[in-house]
């Protein structure tokens, strides 16, 4: 491993939430100076001026697919994915075929992590065995096996009994939940969100109170328990108030948003169709609106993908057929400048910690996250200013399923650093 | 000398300081008195002893028939399957028709706390609570200290890690609350599912994880897990319970000998302990029967001959 030299950019201290204007040099792997106007003739050089260095974007929600639905993406094509949008680690959810629910299968993706030498793939393992929400799944021995968060994203546990038991005995393990909140029997077959676009449409309605009555329990049940747990993708307004209220009584509880849940509305189902079909589903504007108030406030410190890869003939055909979730790890920082930054939501420091610093924290990644000599060279380089078309049958990813083709934005990710090496350069994946 | 004015064994909570050192002083004369043979006494010839077990017991009831009969006492096995007995006023029957059997003390095991209270209202015997739900059981806890008197260990300077399921342990109720009354410490631990809010009030203390808990202790003493609680979910599979909660490994106390291994049993082997060290030289567990045998003599003999007054 050689070392390398990033010059003339801004560097994004996330730690201490500043930029600088340094070189910063990397060997084996660490970074191991910081300082203006470095020099090292034994160095490859990256020119990065006019570009933000900062640490390389984490995503707390992927999923990869593998094992068993390589058709719609694998550990290869989401690990390709993830270095085109800028992202030196990821964290897969356990919703494969079998789900991610033994230490067997979690050791498995440990390996081919390694085997692929792209990005860190990380695994959260099932809460539940074969995430059908009954028995509790080996907390122990999958933590031993690599798995760092437990999450039965996709569904939700609605037995309030198991979930009790889980928080509380995971709490042994000191183990994060990621909870996927959604009342089963209200959301029942709703396919959009409640509101004028489905009286329009005839289309059946997953209530915003599906999401956010599950919600006001698990937060009773995390405060309770003392466990740690995040909610993803939040897309209703009050559940930012819940969520604040038990913040504010010391409970452990964070959450994360996705992109798409910002910049699209449940009316985008008209120009996109199954394409803006999701779950939670797309709301409306004033959710938009509480969410965003909720990020600019630190409510809601993380952002994520739940970047969820589907074969075209999933998407095909009857509306109400058609799968959850949306293709989006290649543009998911763009999307978030243009949602964000350039609404003056946040600025490209704060953005840039709910993109690496807190999740490192999540995921207890101390070397991560954090530009500093000594810590993993895990870098993301942004050109604030590169405009792009999105260009959706150019996406590495096997999932096409993606409301934002041709959308102009700027803001991309041109360079991904992992472990020291170059695995993206100018948009494109290194061979 | 201890005047002794309990009509009942209850609880070890009843117990004041003095009256348990002088049940494990009786319970270590008929340990030593147990080596002899023959053994059979008349010490309470003509007494009659009623085993009234609603749950299943083998090792429990058979111990008090062996101590009752080693006192020259007859008895009358009375083992009733709970599915069989209705709630409510049959239960009520049930035991005043034994009332009219005129025995003289009767054990009982029943799986709702707060039973042998219950019986020690109305029936006319001497009741011994050999377990009520997840509430006392005494006589264990008394086999237990007295193992540990013999070991030569001084209450006062001793911590005891008690782990496993605390949360349905009566085991772990009576023994904490002995050990405390007798100056020792108690640290518990396990899964945080089977550890109950509120368990402090005994005045043991909760260490996280199992292997601190384990390293603080000059004696580790390990319940059972019952298999039903795995299917009610407290912990996801046995496999996991052995490799983090379970004791695989002699431990060393800080005085650099090994550590005391006790447990109420049956043992699961591989599961709470590993099989090899069931009859390790530092295990106690074979030695827990044999004094409970002979602390149950000291209970019936100083009940009988002694506990004329009401409490």
């Amino acid at each position: 491993m050689g070392k390398l030299l990033i010059k003339n950019g801004t560097l994004v201290l996330t730690q201490s939430g500043i930029t600088t204007d340094a070189d910063l040099l990397v060997e084996n792997g660490i970074i191991t100076r910081i300082e203006a106007g470095l020099h090292d003739p034994k160095a490859e050089v990256i020119n990065a001026s006019g570009c933000l260095v900062g640490p390389g974007f984490i995503n707390l929600h992927v999923h990869f697919r593998e094992p068993g639905e390589e058709n719609k993406e694998d550990l290869q094509s989401g690990s390709q994915a993830a270095a085109k949008g800028g992202f030196s680690s990821v964290l897969c959810m356990p919703n494969t075929c079998p789900p991610l629910d033994t230490p067997l299968l979690i050791r498995y993706l440990g390996l081919r992590t390694r085997e692929i030498g792209l990005v860190n793939i990380y695994s959260s393992a099932a809460i539940s065995v074969g995430l059908v929400g009954k028995a509790m799944t080996e907390f122990g021995l999958l933590k031993e096996a690599g798995a760092r968060v437990l999450s039965d994203d996709g569904k939700c546990i609605q037995d309030s009994r198991l979930l009790y038991r889980a928080l509380t005995y995971a709490r042994y393990f000191d183990l994060p939940f990621l909870l996927h909140e959604e009342d089963e029997n209200i959301a029942g077959e709703g396919q959009v969100s409640e509101g004028e676009m489905a009286v329009k449409m005839g289309y059946r309605v997953i209530p915003r109170v599906a999401e956010d009555s599950i919600m006001a329990r698990d937060l009773v049940l995390a405060r309770a328990t003392g466990a740690r747990v995040h909610f993803t993708h939040l897309s209703t307004a009050f559940s930012v108030d819940l969520l604040a209220f038990f913040q504010e009584k010391g409970a452990q509880v964070s959450a994360d948003v996705t992109p798409h849940h910002l910049l699209l509305t449940d009316e985008s189902i008209v120009p996109y169709g199954s394409h803006a079909k999701m779950k939670p589903p797309l709301r409306g504007q004033a959710d938009i609106s509480a969410l965003k108030e909720g990020i600019r406030r630190g409510v809601i410190r993380f952002l994520a993908s739940d970047h969820a890869p589907h074969a075209v003939e999933d998407k095909e055909g009857d509306f109400n057929e058609a799968t959850f979730g949306i293709s989006n790890l290649e543009i998911t920082i763009p999307l978030y400048v243009k949602a964000l930054v350039d609404d003056g939501t946040l600025d490209w420091v704060e953005l840039w910690k709910r993109l690496s610093f807190f999740p490192a924290e999540f995921l207890g990644l101390p070397e991560k996250g954090i530009l500093k000599v000594g810590k993993d060279a895990d870098l993301t380089i942004v050109d604030p200013d590169t405009h792009y078309q999105v260009k959706v049958e150019e996406f590495v990813s096997k999932g096409k399923n993606c409301p934002f083709d041709g959308w102009q934005l700027r803001g991309w990710p041109i360079y991904t650093i992992v472990n020291g090496k170059i695995i993206m350069r100018d948009l494109q994946l290194e061979p | 000398m201890v005047k002794w004015k309990h009509r009942h064994l209850l609880g070890i909570d009843n117990l004041s300081v003095d009256e348990i050192r002088y049940l494990l002083e009786k319970g270590n004369c008929y340990r030593d008195f147990l080596e002899q043979s023959p053994k059979g006494t008349t010490t309470l010839q003509g007494y009659y002893l009623i085993n009234l077990f609603f749950e299943a017991s083998t090792r429990t009831r058979t111990s008090f028939e062996m101590a009752a009969k080693l006192l020259g006492m007859e008895v009358v096995n009375f083992s009733i399957d709970i599915s069989s007995v209705q709630k409510g006023e049959s239960f009520r029957d049930t035991v005043r028709t034994l009332a009219r059997m005129k025995a003289d003390a009767l054990v009982v095991r029943h799986r709702s706390s707060g039973i042998p209270l219950y019986l020690s209202q109305f029936l006319p015997f001497h009741i011994i609570n050999a377990g009520d739900g997840m509430r006392e059981h005494p006589t264990q806890a008394l086999l237990d200290l007295l193992t540990m008197k013999r070991a030569g260990i001084d209450f006062s300077q001793m911590t005891v890690a008690i782990v496993g399921d605390i949360l349905h342990s009566r085991v772990a109720r009576s023994l904490s609350i002995g050990l405390k009354k007798l100056g020792s410490r108690v640290i518990l631990s396990g899964p945080p599912t089977l550890i109950p809010v509120g368990i402090e009030v005994l005045g043991a203390q909760v260490v996280y994880p199992v292997e601190e808990a384990m390293k603080r202790a000059d004696i580790v003493y390990l319940l059972r897990i019952q298999k039903e609680r795995q299917e009610a979910g407290y912990f996801p599979s046995e496999k996991e319970y052995a490799r983090f909660f379970g004791l695989k490994k002699n431990l060393l106390s800080h005085q650099g000998q090994l550590k005391m291994i006790m447990h109420p049993g049956p043992v699961n082997r591989g599961l709470e302990v590993a099989s090899a060290l069931v009859e390790g030289e530092n295990s106690f567990i074979e030695e827990q029967v044999t004094c409970g045998l002979a602390v149950r003599m000291a209970v019936l003999e100083t009940l009988i001959r002694e506990g004329r007054s009401d409490g």
